[in-house]
Order: structure tokens, then C-alpha cells, then sequence
């Protein structure tokens, strides 16, 4: 039993009824109840410890996978640094080897990787030219789609979510057309 | 009935934790006294490292000093950088005539777009807090590749035919 609720059934027994000697002291008797407080004294060092144990019992970010696939794994946004990152991750792994091909004994210069190029079948051609135009032409879409949202427009949800389906479409034809019919 | 098998439960759970004497205090208590209504695995994506207490333990979180150059003026720099590359993108595709000079400041701002974008990556991803060592490493090992790349960009633009008509050459091949 809770120690404030010692007693609170004989009080409620003696209130029930009336003119008895206790009712006229039953409003002092519940106003000089007392609540135990206990108190520890600690030191600097275990005050650090304590803080630091109950800092480790804060709520922490669920997984990833709890959330709707849609949002976390078809969002523009994420597929705009994924793009972004291959694009560019490209161009510098191209940058470092056109800078290391003279040492290396490498041939990266236009003429020899075009007469390269141009050697390969065309599916292999048009697959390879897709695999750059595609995240070149989704970067660029989203780009003025997110340059959009920076101006403050196109924030409504549903504008959000219908934008972001048309990016993958218009990505996917863009791309397409740049990688065969150009 | 619940209440006795709750507080046998939280038994259980206080004497299977690792917390020392002290910290089984309310605060701990109720949390474990939550945890016997999870009903759902817990998966953490980052669980919390040792903690460390700076200064005291009443100290608030520091703030970092405000600094527009790396805020604001940055964000809006990063703005104006991508959209600048969208003309530049176009103009020598759809003019047919190439310019050296449009080039190469295609190629820098390509560079500049590159390195922001890889930098906010390190800044969202290796937290200064948490892990300072890869921070700096990350950081200053993009800082030499863009320097690299600035480089073999220079060599390209100077001793090969340029971004724009190289692309264009590989991709009528």
C-alpha cells in the first residue's frame, strides 16, 4: 500500500458520517499530510556518472526499414545525392587516372577512349551511355525541382509526392533519349 | 495480478541491466517499466557510444558560434553555383559552337558543385562529435582529390580538346 494513502479509508469512514468529533478536524488532518522525500548526496564524479548513465537511456532513431519504402527508398532526394555522387565520384576517379595515365603508361586522352569507344556493339554502347545520361538527366531534373522548393514553391504534399513520381518518368525518357537518340 | 507481475518483471529486467546501484533510481525504472509494453523488436540504426559529460552537469548544450559565411552565404552560394550550371550545360549543345573560355568555366563550376556536394555528404554522414578523427581525414582527403582533379582538369582543358567536345566525341563514337 502507498504510505500518502495510510488512513485515507478510516478518514473516508469518519466523513461519511457526520457530526462526530473528527469532521472538524479532518480538513487540518489531511492539510499536514506529509509526503517522504528522500535525498542523496553525491559526488562530482558520481553526478557525472549518473547524468552520463541516464543520457544512454534516451530514445534513439528507429531503423530505416520501419519507414514506408516510397518515401525512404523512391524519395527524389536521396537519389539526387546517390546521382550526384556517381556523377562526380566519376569525374574525379577520371580526373585522378588522366593525371596518373602518363606514369602508368595508360591512353585516357579523348581521341583514344572515342576510337575505343566506338569499337563496342551498340548495345553495350547505348548501355553504357544510359547508365551516364540517366543519373545526369535525373540530377538535372531534380536539381530545378529541389532549386523549386528553395524558392518556396511546390512544398504542398501532394505537389511533393506527384513531382517526384514525374521525375522518375521524365528522368527515364530523358535519359533514354540521350543515350539512343542522340 | 498485473501489478505482481509487472514488479517481478522489473525485478528481472533491474537485476539483468548493467546499471550500477545508483542508477536504478525512477528515471531507470520507468524506463524499464515501458520497455515490458514494447511489444516490437528494437533495432537501432546508431545505438548511443559512452557518454561523456563535459563541464558540469548542469551545463547547457553548447552553441556554436553563428557564422553566415558557413551558413547562409554558404547555402545561397550553393544555389546560385547549381543553378549557374544549368546555361552552362546547355549553351554549347544547343549553340554547336564551342568557346575554350565557357569551358573551362563549365569545368570549375562543375569542380565547385563537386566538391560542396562531397563536402555537405562528409558533414551530414561523419558528425564532428562523434567521430573527429574520420571527420578530418574525410575532409582533408577531399580537399587533396579536388585539388588532384582541379589539376587533371587543367591538363585536359589545356593539352586535350576540352569537356564538351571530348563528351561530344565519345558519345557520336
Amino acid at each position: 500500500m502507498i504510505a500518502q494513502r495510510v488512513g485515507t479509508t478510516a478518514l473516508r469512514r469518519v466523513a461519511g458520517q457526520p457530526k462526530t468529533f473528527f469532521t472538524a478536524n479532518l480538513a487540518r488532518i489531511s492539510a499536514t499530510q506529509t509526503r517522504q522525500v528522500a535525498t542523496q548526496k553525491l559526488t562530482h564524479d558520481d553526478a557525472t556518472n549518473l547524468l552520463a548513465q541516464q543520457r544512454l537511456q534516451r530514445p534513439v532513431s528507429p531503423h530505416l526499414d520501419i519507414y514506408d519504402k516510397k518515401q525512404t527508398w523512391f524519395g527524389g532526394s536521396i537519389w539526387q545525392r546517390f546521382t550526384g555522387s556517381a556523377l562526380s565520384g566519376g569525374l574525379y576517379a577520371f580526373g585522378a587516372a588522366y593525371l596518373a595515365a602518363p606514369l602508368l603508361g595508360w591512353h585516357l586522352e579523348s581521341a583514344s577512349i572515342a576510337a575505343a569507344f566506338g569499337a563496342l556493339p551498340f548495345a553495350v554502347k547505348g548501355g553504357l551511355k544510359f547508365a551516364l545520361a540517366w543519373p545526369f538527366a535525373f540530377h538535372a531534373l531534380n536539381g530545378v525541382r529541389h532549386l523549386v522548393f528553395d524558392l518556396g514553391y511546390g512544398f504542398a504534399k501532394r505537389t511533393v509526392i506527384k513531382t517526384g513520381w514525374y521525375l522518375w518518368g521524365a528522368s527515364a525518357v530523358a535519359g533514354s533519349y540521350l543515350a539512343f537518340f542522340l | 495480478m498485473a501489478s505482481i507481475a509487472r514488479s517481478a518483471l522489473l525485478k528481472q529486467a533491474t537485476t539483468a541491466s548493467r546499471m550500477s546501484s545508483f542508477a536504478t533510481k525512477p528515471v531507470v525504472n520507468n524506463a524499464l517499466r515501458a520497455a515490458a509494453f514494447h511489444t516490437t523488436s528494437r533495432r537501432d540504426l546508431l545505438p548511443p557510444l559512452p557518454q561523456r559529460v563535459d563541464g558540469t552537469i548542469n551545463d547547457p548544450a553548447p552553441v556554436p558560434p553563428t557564422s553566415p559565411s558557413h551558413g547562409s552565404y554558404h547555402w545561397t552560394m550553393d544555389r546560385l553555383v547549381a543553378a549557374s550550371l544549368i546555361p552552362l550545360t546547355i549553351t554549347p549543345f544547343a549553340a554547336g559552337s564551342l568557346n575554350p573560355t565557357l569551358d573551362a568555366v563549365l569545368c570549375a563550376t562543375i569542380l565547385i558543385h563537386s566538391h560542396t556536394g562531397f563536402q555537405n555528404i562528409i558533414v551530414d554522414y561523419i558528425p564532428k562529435k562523434r567521430t573527429p578523427r574520420a571527420r578530418k581525414i574525410f575532409t582533408w582527403g577531399l580537399n587533396a582529390a579536388t585539388v588532384v582533379v582541379g589539376l587533371a582538369l587543367y591538363e585536359f582543358e589545356t593539352t586535350d580538346v576540352g569537356l564538351t567536345e571530348a563528351v561530344k566525341r565519345v558519345w557520336t563514337a
